[in-house]
């Protein structure tokens, strides 16, 4: 029975890491969004306002869970939970360093592929209970931004898939750096499976996987509802979107999925193009930095680092670009990003077949 | 009875119970919302039957894809159908749902019939590609073997459906294309 133990221990771990990530998120974005702006941000509560998203969560704790009279209840009070458990749910496949992964499934990616959609129907959930034609119009938009990107990103996670020949994401993993049980090769001539570091990583493996990585972060931007696909909640349109009549701690777990996913999304493309948990540091002759910098410890801190930073992106391009019209939007994901993922998927049978 | 079974018992109870609140209740969207647990219930057997893939693939497609497009359809709808589609007769009996009755009486003729026959636990086939050894281990590469097969033996088949799927395609666009003159 013992082993039940350590999977409940292992699930309260990674929600309790959720939670303090969008904690700490909330107030980075803050943070960013100041600097960008030429603000200052938060800076009362606490040093240089540190304390801010506590005092928030605090008052989002006391407050009072209203639910609209003609609001369809049942859906309406299931729908934060059901975004959220989808997102959460996601985290159990994820590798975190060289034999760390919370559930080794031998269809890893797949299934992140599947839980994710999972999302979008609590989103109509919660738009549909509010009753409110903002949450609806909201609820509409994300579905069909989310399915039209759900393809683009789809092709451009077969492509690495198609290289790497499974989906298991630990070996994903363990395929970019000098952990490899098989060769691995900077973009197709150059071998690298003692040397690793940087050079091991997906997108250097082939050219195209670069496009393949920005096109995957462009969808995965929209499939995370942000800036500058956040038609969804637009503002400036719809109120809040499908979140209009959320109040207190059915809200909070709303921006909590958004979190989680933000940083679901930012590990998945981590772990299938940027290394995952490898070091980026190459052997370099007699200084085996690449040895010296892998292993448990140093894996989960790279991976850490490496997703932030796609997150830091993230962040950076929500408050720098404006939003998308919804003509655009769609115009962008069926005429740009799902033939050039098309195209990527094309290029990687063929690296396969000829050049490995 | 072992966790298996057990676990088995209470997804063919939320399997069962979800599909008749689906086919019984009056409020159309809470339906569609139900035969998502269906759905994810119905994964849930695949799961336990060792067949992670379809099970993975069905959350994929039908929860992901044809349910989220269902309920768009439905929210896109005027208000009027819908009205319409609850004010239908109440009397569980009518002359109306005589075809709906006998494809149901039918069916569930069938299913009975198949489920008394068949001796589940020592089927013909099941036991000759046993013994001629052509029979996927619990422990083997499903996906591998699915797409193996897809490309090989089962490959126009395939080719059929995607040549199905490219007319539906080729149809859906034409019919949403503002025709000129037409």
């Amino acid at each position: 029975m013992n082993f039940y133990i350590t999977y409940f221990f292992i699930a309260i771990g990674l929600f309790g890491f959720s939670a303090l990530f969008a904690l700490f998120g909330v107030y980075a974005e803050r943070k960013i969004s100041a600097f960008i702006q030429d603000r200052l941000g938060p800076t009362e509560t606490g040093k240089f306002g540190s304390l801010q998203t506590f005092a928030d969560i605090l008052k989002m704790l006391q407050k009072e869970l209203i639910i609209p009279a003609a609001a369809d209840k049942l859906l309406f009070m299931m729908a934060p939970a059901i975004i959220f458990i989808a997102v959460y749910l996601g985290f159990a496949a994820l590798p975190w360093a060289p034999g760390l992964v919370p559930a080794k499934l031998n269809l890893g990616l797949y299934y992140i592929f599947a839980i994710i959609s999972i999302e979008t129907l609590g989103i109509l959930m919660a738009g549909w209970g509010s009753n409110n034609k903002y949450s609806i119009l909201g609820a509409m938009r994300s579905a069909a931004q989310i399915i039209s990107y759900e393809i683009p990103a789809g092709f451009a996670l077969i492509s690495v898939v198609m290289i790497a020949q499974t989906l298991n994401l630990q070996n994903i993993a363990t395929q970019q750096g000098i952990l490899s049980p098989e060769k691995v090769n900077f973009s197709g001539f150059w071998d690298v499976s003692s040397i690793g570091g940087i050079f091991a990583w997906n997108v250097f493996r082939a050219p195209h996987l670069l496009i393949a990585f920005v096109i995957y972060f462009i969808a995965s931007l929209a499939e995370s509802n942000r800036a500058p696909f956040d038609i969804p909640e637009a503002e400036s349109e719809l109120v809040a979107g499908f979140h209009t009549e959320y109040t207190g701690l059915r809200f909070a777990l709303v921006f909590l999925a958004e979190y989680s996913m933000m940083f679901l999304v930012s590990m998945v493309g981590v772990i299938l193009f940027l290394g995952a948990w490898n070091t980026p540091l190459p052997n370099i002759g007699a200084i085996q930095l690449a040895n010296w910098t892998s292993g448990a410890v140093w894996g989960i801190l790279w991976i850490i680092a490496k997703t932030l930073a796609l997150v830091g992106i993230q962040m950076w391009i929500r408050w720098t670009l404006p939003r998308f019209r919804v003509d655009q939007l769609m115009a962008l994901c069926w005429k740009v990003l799902t033939p050039l993922a098309f195209a990527c998927m094309l290029i990687s049978g063929i690296w396969r077949l000829w050049l490995m | 009875m072992n966790l298996a079974q057990m676990l088995f018992y209470v997804m063919s109870f939320i399997a069962l119970a979800s599909a008749v609140f689906v086919a019984a209740t009056k409020n159309l969207v809470r339906s569609i919302f139900m035969f998502f647990i269906t759905l994810f219930a119905l994964a849930g057997l695949y799961v336990l039957a060792l067949a992670d893939f379809v099970a993975v693939t069905q959350i994929v497609i039908y929860v992901g894809g044809i349910l989220v497009l269902i309920l768009f359809a439905f929210m896109l709808s005027g208000r009027e159908t819908l009205n319409a589609m609850a004010l239908q007769q109440k009397q569980f009996i009518s002359i109306g749902k005589l075809p709906a009755f006998l494809l149901a009486a039918l069916f569930l003729i069938v299913l009975l019939n198949m489920i008394i026959k068949v001796d589940a636990n020592n089927l013909e086939w099941v036991k000759k590609s046993i013994e001629s050894k052509n029979d996927i281990p619990v422990n083997a590469a499903m996906t591998e073997d699915i797409g193996v097969g897809l490309m090989t033996r089962y490959l126009l088949p395939f080719e059929a459906i995607s040549i199905l799927l490219m007319l539906a395609l080729v149809g859906a666009a034409h019919l949403s294309r503002k025709g000129r003159g037409a």
